[in-house]
């Protein structure tokens, strides 16, 4: 019995064989539909702040510099590559890309920024919500967003008007700690 | 079913009975008061509940109390029975059920941390989750504690393992051990190279995730967190909060998405069973099973990443449905795959199935009796290898389980090596289950959009079968968008709490194995105990102490 178990289990590992591959030098490209990184197409993006709302990793970032400029920070040192965000986008201005070798020395190498200037939608976000027929993935924080950039922390706080206040506020965030 | 109970209920507990009412087809809800619970809950199990696991919510701002609900499934019946009661904030005492049934033990000993709660007649009061030197009079779970407090940190305070039995010698393993592949620690007390008991402290790793959801995100980021809750089962996660959220809401979803996420859940049960295969092999120090079985497993890993997007943490399930729709395309490529790994494990299992070496290190290893294992409330494979005859799929039938057919193999050796055989052949039946989905699956959407809010304060369970047993959700909506309350019980939960039990009287060399039949997923870690072996007395560590140890070595190098 112990025998024969063993000459099966040899030829279990001989038909096989090497089944490894030689990455890196052989690369592996990702399949068509692969959740890589996402890629922002700025043309497209009307600043709505959707995808900042339904990311769950919360790294998708929106803060309003003043009256008619927005920026919009992508840290993908946070990035679960879930790929909520591209769903979301009312203009597909998200796609997830192919790429996955993400690794590098530099947190801002793999940061996307963008700095839009924002006509009259920025107000409530209506545009998105105009879009988004389902009633759970309505937008929450609407109107103007004080997100904090450096700390890279969402910050739940929304103003109906610009409020250099609580803009003021929220540029000393801190995170919390012992 | 529900007429029988509220008569039965009525007639002994009298006024202590406030309502039972059915909050949807398979749920009854039993309200009592606080004094009844252990009452009420002896007459659930008469009628055959079995205990899942309790879930305690904060409702002071409502009505100044703490919630706890015990729930029991009743699995001929197909029912689940949600035994609700409450305690004043100023006073929150609840008798405790864990005399009655032991595997209610952590889950009180969670909301002891957590909320509050006193149980004064638990058997062993101690803390669980929250860490040694948590401040006392904060329970996280509460609605004033903010989700990110960090509380400063104490330095002498340990937790206390157990009294080791007279005779006995204490052999801690972990925090990081290579037998364990995730922190956790265990006391185990030997006599000899015989396991005598085993006290366990765990929980640290323990992330927050059931407040994070409860108070930062909304309902549809919850699924991708949820599937992070395990990196094995994570789709299992994000449907049973998918589902207790659609049930709590009343939602119906097409057809063609339980289907798809019938067939999400079995591909995850292939590479789960094979995946634990290839550890058990490893355990035991046969590492051909281990690398075998992950070979085979690797076909199963590419074939998710085509289908979804990601080897793992598929991101295929919200609310309402699937994300992604399965071509004609896909499902001959589902096809082509299961028909390879079918025709691989099965040289895998016919080369291994008599192999002398692996019937020594597993057979009659890990024993325990089919009636500790009810008592217990062990599940899945463990149970199922106890001669347990439960299974989620078929007992509380959900997504598209009703339509297909499958067998629940059911073994009664109690042992090691019969958990390792239901699990090789529940693959077989996964396989064939996928096939059955595939060519019943109808058209139509996949996803339905929600035309309203989903209504506040509704309570709704689900249980589905893990891999490695039955995870339950209980969720309570909540008004801002979110869950007001969502509680996850993996199957290591009760799978964990029996371990000291199948570690009894077994060797010590048998110890990872044993751990690892369970499959365990839990993220816990402890401090380092320091033993005298003359006393046989353990102390701790202090963060300090270990920091100057550490620091001794490369300044005497």
């Amino acid at each position: 019995m112990w025998l024969t178990s063993k000459i099966k289990q040899v030829l279990m590992v001989m038909k096989p064989g090497v089944v490894t591959l030689n990455y890196p030098e052989q690369p592996a490209p990702a399949p068509k539909n692969f959740r890589g990184a996402p890629v922002w197409d700025h043309h497209k993006c009307i600043g709505c702040g959707g995808c900042s709302d339904h990311c769950p990793s919360r790294c998708i970032l929106t803060r309003d510099v003043c009256q008619e400029l927005r920026v919009m920070l992508y840290d993908g040192s946070r990035c679960t590559y879930c790929g909520r965000c591209a769903d979301i986008c009312p203009e597909d201005a998200i796609t997830m890309s192919n790429s996955f070798q993400m690794a590098c020395e530099n947190k801002e190498d793999i940061t996307t920024r963008l700095e839009l200037f924002m006509m009259t939608c920025q107000r409530c976000g209506r545009c998105y919500e105009m879009e988004n027929t389902n009633s759970i993935d309505r937008i929450d924080l609407k109107g103007f967003r004080y997100d904090n950039l450096e700390q890279r922390a969402m910050i739940r706080k929304t103003t109906e008007n610009f409020s250099l206040e609580v803009l003021a506020e929220t540029e000393h965030y801190e995170r919390p700690s012992k | 079913m529900r007429k029988e109970l509220e008569a039965k209920l009525k007639a002994e507990l009298q006024d202590d009975v406030v309502c039972v009412e059915k909050s949807d087809e398979r749920t009854i809800m039993v309200d009592v008061k606080r004094e009844a619970v252990r009452k009420t809950s002896k007459m659930v199990t008469d009628i055959n509940g079995r205990y899942l696991c309790s879930i305690g919510y904060d409702n002071i701002d409502r009505d100044g109390t703490i919630g706890l609900v015990h729930t029991y499934s009743v699995d001929d019946a197909d029912r689940f029975i949600c035994v609700r009661t409450s305690a004043p904030e100023s006073d929150p005492t609840i008798e405790s059920i864990t005399p009655d049934l032991p595997s209610a033990g952590w889950s009180e000993r969670e909301y002891m941390d957590l909320l509050g709660l006193k149980f004064p007649n638990h058997p062993k009061p101690k803390k669980l989750i929250v860490a040694d030197d948590w401040p006392a009079g904060i329970y996280p779970m509460r609605k004033n504690v903010p989700h990110d407090l960090v509380p400063p940190g104490a330095e002498d305070v340990a937790y206390q393992l157990d009294e080791a039995p007279p005779g006995t010698k204490i052999v801690p393993i972990g925090p990081f051990h290579p037998s364990l592949h995730e922190p956790e620690h265990f006391a185990v007390y030997v006599d000899g190279e015989t396991i005598k008991g085993c006290d366990y402290r765990g929980f640290m790793t323990h992330r927050g995730i059931e407040k994070l959801c409860q108070t930062q995100v909304s309902y549809n980021e919850v699924p991708f967190i949820a599937e992070r809750i395990c990196g094995i089962c994570g789709s299992v996660h994000a449907t049973a909060f998918s589902q207790a959220v659609e049930s709590a809401g009343g939602i119906q979803i097409p057809r063609r998405a339980e289907f798809i996420r019938t067939l999400m859940l079995e591909v995850e049960r292939i590479h789960s069973n094979l995946l634990w295969l290839g550890v058990a092999g490893h355990l035991i120090g046969f590492d051909t099973v281990f690398m075998q079985a992950w070979r085979v497993r690797e076909q199963i890993m590419w074939l998710c990443e085509r289908l979804t997007g990601n080897r793992k943490t598929y991101g295929m399930i919200l609310i309402g449905g699937v994300r992604k729709d399965i071509t004609p395309e896909i499902a001959d490529d589902i096809r082509k795959v299961i028909d390879k790994v079918e025709e691989e494990l099965m040289v895998i299992h016919r080369a291994i199935e008599k192999d002398t070496s692996i019937h020594k290190r597993t057979k009659g290893v890990g024993t325990i009796t089919k009636e500790e294992a009810i008592a217990w409330g062990l599940v899945g494979p463990v149970a199922r290898a106890r001669g347990v005859d439960i299974d989620a799929r078929r007992d509380h039938p959900y997504a598209a389980y009703d339509e297909v057919k499958f067998e629940v193999p059911v073994l009664t050796d109690c042992d090691v090596w019969s958990t390792l055989v239901i699990r090789v052949i529940e693959t077989f039946e996964a396989i064939k289950i996928i096939r059955q989905c595939l060519d019943k699956m109808p058209g139509g959407e996949y996803f339905v959009e929600l035309k309203d809010k989903i209504p506040p304060l509704r309570h709704a369970i689900t249980a589905i079968e893990a891999p490695r047993g039955e995870s339950i959700h209980y969720v309570i909506t909540g008004e801002e968008n979110r869950p007001e309350r969502w509680r996850v019980r993996a199957p290591t939960y009760p799978n964990l709490q029996a371990v000291p039990l199948m570690l009894l009287n077994e060797q010590f060399g048998d110890f990872p194995i044993i751990m690892g039949s369970i499959d365990p997923c839990f993220s816990c870690t402890d401090r380092v105990a320091v033993i005298d072996l003359k006393s046989g007395k353990s102390s701790s560590m202090t963060k300090a102490e270990l920091e100057r140890l550490s620091r001794k070595t490369p300044e005497r190098a």
